[in-house]
């Protein structure tokens, strides 16, 4: 794509704001730990509006891949990487985008619910664009809050109790209040570690049905260890895998029907299939 | 079906709890017990008696020291007998590690309880209410304790105390930021220069500020210089305990935030620092706790003064330590029973101190006070 495609792509975005989102793309990314190399070469087109999943047996590198995404993994002492990713063809290592804002264009999930102990539910919802410095002034904040906890599936909830502490909720509910505070900021790229990994199936449900809602609008990558998930919330998914004492890498790669019904990688198909070591 | 599921299965399947549900019993999971109490009592009173046996009729043995130090010793080993006959010697070794940690923490309530006690017994009846709104420059040396009051020391003490504490706790809440958030290969020299300041002998402190603010900058002695002083005392106090308070903070909120798009100062400053509110309160008051009965570097920086100087930029101040430094010296009783009660005094204020402390922000992170509840009720947030 040539810079004036990017243009392109950015005014349709300014003309239709539920049209073509943001695509991710990440060219030859590998990453290390001090001298430790964990990924080797990755290379991975994340398409707008879709759901990727990135699925792999643990350690393999998915977390670190996806903190690559939205520059969390030089916060990492020590840690290095090369290649490049670029949103709308726009590398943001090199292109000197602030930091800040690669990070709130794409928004993160962590595996472990971390809501902030010093603010309420609502001071929660709304710590992004504290922090960020990005207000929007269209939005009035007891409107934006509402409709953030609506599509994280936690209003109901917690209507009655927007002033209590963010820690006193339930960890699933936590998670969904991560959620609600990543896209306060409205985000055009989401990642999302393992989201699930910590809630009970209705409120993992509930997850699902948000992820893809906000598919229309968002582009989601998910990094699960759950296939069923895998299979019902993404339209494509990448396997990864780290052979003994060697990085991790992508061995395969497609639609998400394809990879669970046909791979062709047989390791791919062992993983899937529950076959694995 | 045995006897039990028939008297909670009624006719029409509903199952029955026995009883009146209205009052559940709680189960009493305290591993403590009232027999526990009276078991250590009994071993404390049978100790006492084998030990008065001892030294009193079998043996010429005879000394205070040396009959405590045996009667803890056969309390310890009659606990450790009797708890290992009942529950055998693994609760009985428990039991013992327990009963020597709580002894030990209330023998150190021991020597605290002292000072407080004789303060109290020594300063209170010379306490009245003009203590704390006159001074001393009226008073005689053969005038009664009754007259005259501290109102310079409290009023001096107060004020150096309060500017020595804007002045480091902003510097080492900043400090301790820079070290926990920020590092890089300045931070260890800095740790290093901050743990070398916290052995600084007060009396240097003085003296420092003595040479390089009052004689290089031809100042006076004031309550500010005394302050300055007091801030340099201070200032590693509250730096290393908030480090250590901010290294605490969970490593995922700093993501969290960054991961919003927050900068490294609104991180620190809007997750960072509220999330360790209560801790940077634990640092301000072990500050304030350093150098508020502080008197050496005053000697040399405030010089203190019999009558009410409540300009702490201009003039000599007295603080309370200096007023008790300078009559406890003097033979007559009256000036020693003043003193005293400015000790009372003192004590006084660090308590109330600390109260006021703990109630204004003493709260863990995820309380949300009464104030901030309104704001955010205002907002339509709660
Ligand atoms: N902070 C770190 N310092 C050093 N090595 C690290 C660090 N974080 C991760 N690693 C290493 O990098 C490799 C990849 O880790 P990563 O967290 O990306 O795995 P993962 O695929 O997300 O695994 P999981 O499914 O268990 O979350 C592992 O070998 C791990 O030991
Ligand atoms: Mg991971």
């Amino acid at each position: 794509m040539t810079s004036s495609e990017t243009i392109d792509l950015v005014e349709d975005r300014a003309l239709d704001p539920v049209g073509l989102g943001s695509g991710l793309t990440a060219r030859q990314v590998s990453a290390w730990f001090g001298e430790h190399k964990v990924l080797d070469r990755v290379t991975l087109a994340m398409p707008p509006n879709q759901v990727t999943a990135l699925i792999g047996p643990s350690g393999c590198g998915k977390s670190t891949f996806l903190r690559i995404l939205n520059r969390m993994h030089e916060l990492v002492p020590g840690a290095t990487l090369s290649g490049t990713v670029a949103i709308n063809d726009i590398d943001i290592y090199r292109s000197g985008l602030l930091v800040t804002d690669v990070r709130r264009r794409i928004g993160m999930v962590f595996q472990k619910p971390n809501p902030f102990p010093a603010m309420s539910v609502a001071e929660n919802v709304l710590s992004g664009l504290k922090l960020s410095r990005h207000r929007s002034r269209r939005h009035d904040p007891a409107d934006l809050v509402e409709r953030c906890l609506r599509r994280a599936g936690l209003w109901n909830e917690v209507k009655q109790r927007l002033g209590t502490p963010g820690g006193a909720l339930s960890g699933g509910q936590q998670q969904r209040l991560c959620i609600a505070r990543a896209l306060a900021v409205q985000p055009e790229i989401l990642l999302m570690d393992e989201p699930c990994s910590a809630l009970d199936p209705t409120s993992t449900r509930r997850i699902e049905e948000t992820i893809a809602e906000l598919r229309e609008q968002v582009t989601i990558v998910i990094v699960t260890h759950n296939m069923q998930q895998a299979q019902r919330v993404s339209q494509y998914c990448a396997f990864f895998l780290a052979e003994e004492n060697a990085p991790g890498r992508i061995v395969e790669q497609g639609p998400t029907d394809k990879i669970f019904s046909a791979p062709d990688d047989p390791r791919t198909f062992d993983y899937v299939s529950g076959q694995f070591g | 079906m045995t006897r039990t599921t028939e008297l909670l299965r009624r006719d029409d399947g509903v199952v029955e709890v026995p009883g009146d549900p209205a009052v559940e019993e709680r189960i009493a999971v305290r591993e403590f017990q009232g027999s526990d109490a009276i078991e250590l009592l009994g071993c404390a009173f049978g100790a006492f008696c084998l030990t008065w046996l001892v030294y009193e009729r079998l043996t010429p043995l005879s000394g205070g020291l040396g009959f405590f130090v045996s009667w803890y010793a056969l309390f310890l080993a009659a606990v450790w007998f009797v708890v290992r006959d009942r529950l055998g010697p693994l609760e009985a070794r428990d039991r013992l590690a327990r009963v020597v940690v709580a002894s030990v923490a209330l023998g150190l309530l021991i020597p605290l309880g002292l000072i407080v006690g004789y303060t109290f017994a020594r300063g209170f009846h010379a306490l009245r209410p003009q203590f704390f709104v006159q001074d001393q420059s009226r008073v005689g040396p053969l005038s009664p304790a009754t007259e005259g009051g501290g109102s310079a020391g409290i009023v001096g003490s107060l004020e150096m105390v309060g500017l020595a504490t804007l002045m480091s706790v902003p510097l080492g809440i900043l400090t301790a930021v820079f070290l926990n958030e920020i590092g890089g290969r300045l931070a260890r020299p800095v740790r290093m220069i901050v743990d070398a300041m916290s052995a600084i002998p007060s009396i240097v402190a003085g003296l420092f500020i003595y040479a390089a603010f009052i004689l290089a900058l031809h100042q006076r002695q004031t309550g500010f210089a005394a302050a300055l002083s007091l801030a340099v005392l201070m200032l590693p106090t509250v730096t290393r305990t908030a480090e250590v308070v901010l290294r605490l903070v969970p490593g995922g909120l700093r993501e969290a935030s960054l991961a919003l798009g927050g900068t490294e100062w609104s991180t620190v400053r809007r997750v960072v620092l509220p999330t360790a509110r209560t801790g940077l309160l634990t640092a301000v008051i072990l500050g304030v706790a350093r150098v508020i009965g502080e008197t050496a570097p005053l000697i040399l920086t405030a010089l203190g003064n019999t009558s009410l100087n409540a300009n702490p930029l201009k003039g000599n101040q007295d603080a309370l330590p200096l007023m008790i430094y300078r009559l406890i010296r003097f033979p007559q009783t009256a000036s020693i029973e003043r003193a005293w009660t400015g000790a009372l005094v003192l004590l006084g204020i660090v308590l109330v101190l600390f109260i006021v402390a703990r109630l204004l922000g003493g709260r863990g992170p995820g309380h949300i006070g009464r104030i901030k509840r309104y704001r955010l009720a205002r907002k339509g947030l709660a």
